[in-house]
């Protein structure tokens, strides 16, 4: 019996979207930004959602964090309906951390004063969890710039701060918007990698947004590919790529075949509009 | 060690220093030049020589009081209208309909000149001069609260984002990102209310007469003291200058992120 429980607990999943829907209203015109999206995420799990600008995947996110309301649907979190009607309580923020397509650093406090607000926010500001923000902060090779203000900082190590601010409460969760799409190859592809070995060792949920294939592949365990007008779901595809992955796997018949059949579906779908 | 701290980059910046003195040394050499070659009579174009000689030896015994007086009403009505201004603001920027509402009526205040007001507020306060700086404090609130206003309502919708997405409440998000935000706007506010408390103070000592610099400019237009006119007008101009100065250097203390 404790057993059947013990399996029930473990396969409830750690984020469900039930027949999510947005739409904006404009003076002008109504836009349906997300259309009765579904999806599962279990705990653990490193998701990204892709598809053309203006596809809703941001909103998508921007909902599960409470910063935007769906217009109808059901968000569970850990099996439990969010309440959308309010802002979420601080209990259930604090499972999720946000990375934003900028890196958004306030630029009147230093990194390291950014890097831990949501400690202060939160009611965190203890000596352990000021040992952990010294610890990512260290890990992310941001010491030089701890003190500094974000002006005197490059675009990478800004970047880096937005995901430690966003990992400084130790949530379960990453919500990540096209994270490193401003920055150039190297670097992105560099940051790729550390969010990958980030992932492993503390067995976070990760939902990523990018228009990036490959990015998203050599990621993913599933991607979820979106259509826009409205925006909706078109398609899941597991990643059955072994773990770990490295940069060296992009050229493989295997990672090949993933990127093209993702680029197909895009593409038929962008087809399928302008027709 | 690429750079120092910004907080750090101090010492004294001569390119911003030299060249407005080596401007009004100019403007100097010219007006004296002007005056003493043109023939201009000297009841419309004293020398600069004899203004400031006179501005000099009549200071500290004509001028003193009422420098002191003028002084006091635009630094305590300065004071005011900034603490006044910028709680309003704070307060008037929490209800999306109250800004609606009042930011034409604090628009009209900016446009009228207290100065007509004057004679009004001599009857209501009475002829202490010191009731002055009631005139400086609200020809300048509304300046100030205007400005800061502004500030507060428009934010970036990503900071926006990054206060809901960490849950700050109503408290937070305006101590730890609005009012941080409107930090360049809430200053032009202030630089502009200094301005507009040197002007106020002056208009109420020239409509109230009696004591204070406007009125000492007056009296001697009046009496064909023409060079101590102009010497006293540069001496209020000193005054607001130096307030403009001191709030400059104030900014480039708290807005870092500006320079």
């Amino acid at each position: 019996m404790e057993e059947l429980v013990q399996k029930e607990v473990q396969t409830i999943p750690k984020i469900v979207f039930e027949n999510i829907n947005k739409v904006f209203h404009t003076r002008k015109q109504t836009i349906v930004a997300v259309k009765d999206y579904d999806m599962q995420v279990d705990q653990g799990d490193f998701v990204s959602i892709i598809g053309p600008s203006g596809c809703g995947k941001s909103t998508l996110i921007r909902m599960l964090n409470g910063i935007i309301q769906p217009t109808s649907g059901r968000m569970l979190l850990d099996g439990i309906p969010l309440d959308t009607s309010k802002p979420y309580s601080q209990e259930t923020l604090r499972k999720m951390g946000f990375i934003f397509q900028q890196p958004n650093m306030l630029p009147w406090y230093t990194i390291r004063q950014n890097i831990t607000l949501p400690l202060k926010i939160f009611g965190l500001d203890t000596p352990e969890y000021q040992e952990y923000a010294d610890e990512l902060i260290s890990v992310t090779g941001l010491q030089k710039f701890a003190d500094s203000y974000p002006i005197e900082a490059s675009g990478g190590a800004l970047q880096r701060a937005g995901v430690v601010r966003a990992m400084v409460h130790k949530p379960e969760i990453l919500l990540m918007d096209e994270p490193f799409g401003a920055l150039d190859e190297m670097l992105r592809e560099q940051l790729n990698m550390e969010l990958l070995s980030i992932w492993k060792r503390l067995n976070i949920t990760i939902i990523f947004i990018t228009h990036n294939v490959e990015e998203a592949v050599l990621l993913s365990n599933s991607i979820y590919v979106m259509a826009t007008e409205p925006g909706r779901l078109v398609e899941k595809v597991d990643i059955d790529l072994p773990r770990p992955r490295s940069l060296e796997m992009i050229t493989q018949p295997r990672f090949v075949s993933y990127t093209q059949r993702l680029v197909d579906l895009i593409g038929s779908v962008e087809l399928r509009q302008i027709k | 060690m690429k750079k120092k701290s910004i907080r750090k980059k101090k010492g004294i910046d001569w390119m911003s220093i030299i060249p407005p003195w080596i401007l009004l040394a100019i403007i100097f050499a010219v007006w004296e030049i002007a005056a003493k070659t043109t023939g201009i009579s000297e009841y419309i174009l004293p020398p600069m020589s004899k203004i400031i000689h006179g501005v000099i030896t009549k200071f500290p015994g004509e001028l003193l009081p009422h420098f002191l007086l003028t002084v006091r009403v635009i630094v305590l009505g300065f004071i005011f209208a900034t603490i006044l201004g910028i709680s309003l603001a704070a307060i008037f920027s929490q209800f999306n309909i109250i800004t609606k509402a009042v930011t034409p009526v604090i628009i009209w205040l900016v446009i009228t000149p207290m100065i007509t007001l004057i004679p009004l507020m001599t009857l209501w306060l009475g002829y202490d001069p010191v009731l002055r700086t009631y005139v400086v404090i609200l020809q300048a609130t509304p300046i100030i609260a205007l400005n800061t206003l502004n500030g507060f309502v428009n934010v970036d919708n990503d900071k926006v984002e990054l206060a809901k997405s960490v849950g700050c409440t109503r408290m937070q998000r305006f101590t730890k990102i609005v009012f941080m935000n409107a930090m360049p706007q809430v200053f032009t506010g202030i630089k502009l209310g200094s301005i507009f408390s040197t002007i106020a103070a002056l208009s109420a000592d020239i409509v109230s007469g009696n004591a204070g610099l406007g009125f000492k400019i007056s009296q001697f237009t009046k009496y064909n003291n023409v060079y101590m006119s102009y010497g006293t007008i540069f001496l209020v101009g000193l005054i607001g200058l130096t307030l403009y100065k001191i709030i400059e250097r104030i900014e480039r203390r708290v807005v870092l992120w500006k320079n």
